[in-house]
């Protein structure tokens, strides 16, 4: 018991020391742009490039590359096996997008179906070592805007700005244009910042064969159901501003 | 510091009316897709909505509890 009860006492300070949103690096700035450079740490005159930031371009750039090679050679005769399972998945997921926005707003599918990839991935990157980027509140801060954005956009391209003003009659919609995105950041960023905490406290207690099978449910699982439920959510609101 | 603690504690107690309300929802769906299987697809994107919106109590709670913990320190 004394390697566990060891492991327990230095178990906050290791998971204070993970938790941390670390700035990887910094472009020094001679004449700082003042609001750029609210956040803390080393030189305040710098622009700083936080640790959540590199993983979803790290993240981004897989989507990319992955897509680029995926559907290189693609043809309309001779399809190879490749293709027709790409397309098959694909299909299945960009479906699923579609029918959740309905038919009046099935324009935004392509958007909101590059949202669940990226969103997803970004989930379940915890596997490969990184800390996941949406257990930073600012990556999911700035996923809830822009779909309160893109809803407010959806409202005018349907009812132009009139229509657009007529829906703040109704002094509830003026508080859900902030409670939306609030609960929407809150959801996703609590539901992997706790994901994340077990894993850790998981890992650092027991580091052999147990959390392979726990992250199995708490990254894999937990993360692409989070995934389904943030699109979801946002193609409901879209679909409502739509109608 | 043990006042903290207590605080952090109570806050995550909203896990509980949290497990009951998607407990319920679960079984209700249940009964639903009993009752009328063709139905399940339905049933299931609704029961995801219902539990995620319930879901987010609980979130909450941990959020606050997190924040009560590593603002407050």
């Amino acid at each position: 018991m004394g390697y566990l009860s060891e492991q327990m006492s230095t178990m906050g300070e290791h998971l204070n020391h993970r938790l941390q949103v670390e700035n990887l690096f910094e472009i020094p700035v001679k004449n700082p742009i003042p609001s750029i450079t609210l956040d803390g740490g080393g030189n305040p005159e710098n622009i700083f490039f936080a640790e959540s930031t590199v993983v979803s371009w790290i993240v981004m750039g897989v989507l990319i590359v992955l897509a680029i090679i995926i559907t290189s050679g693609f043809r309309v005769r001779g399809l190879t096996k490749r293709q027709i399972r790409a397309e098959g998945w694909h299909g299945m997921f960009y479906g699923m997008v579609k029918n959740m926005l309905g038919h009046e707003a099935a324009g935004y599918a392509p958007y909101m179906c590059t949202v669940l990839y990226f969103i997803g991935l970004c989930n379940i990157f915890g596997i490969f070592g990184f800390k996941p980027p949406t257990k930073d509140l600012n990556v999911t801060a700035a996923l809830a805007i822009m779909t309160i954005v893109l809803t407010q956009v959806a409202t005018i391209r349907a009812h132009g700005v009139g229509g657009w003003l007529k829906v703040y009659k109704n002094p509830m919609n003026i508080l859900e244009l902030f409670t939306r995105p609030l609960s929407l950041c809150m959801r996703l960023f609590g539901n992997v910042l706790g994901a994340f905490v077990i894993m850790q406290l998981i890992e650092h207690i027991i580091p052999v064969v147990l959390p392979g099978f726990v992250s199995l449910y708490f990254d894999i699982f937990d993360g692409l159901l989070q995934a389904y439920v943030f699109t979801f959510l946002s193609s409901l609101f879209i679909s409502e501003a739509v109608e | 510091m043990g006042g903290l603690a207590i605080g952090a504690g109570m806050a995550v107690m909203t896990g509980f009316a949290a497990g009951i309300s998607i407990g319920s929802a679960t079984g209700k769906a249940t009964e639903a897709v009993a009752r009328q299987p063709e139905a399940a697809g339905n049933i299931r994107s609704t029961l995801i909505l219902g539990s995620a919106l319930a879901e987010a109590t609980a979130i909450y709670g941990f959020v606050v509890a997190l924040l009560i913990i590593v603002m407050l320190k």
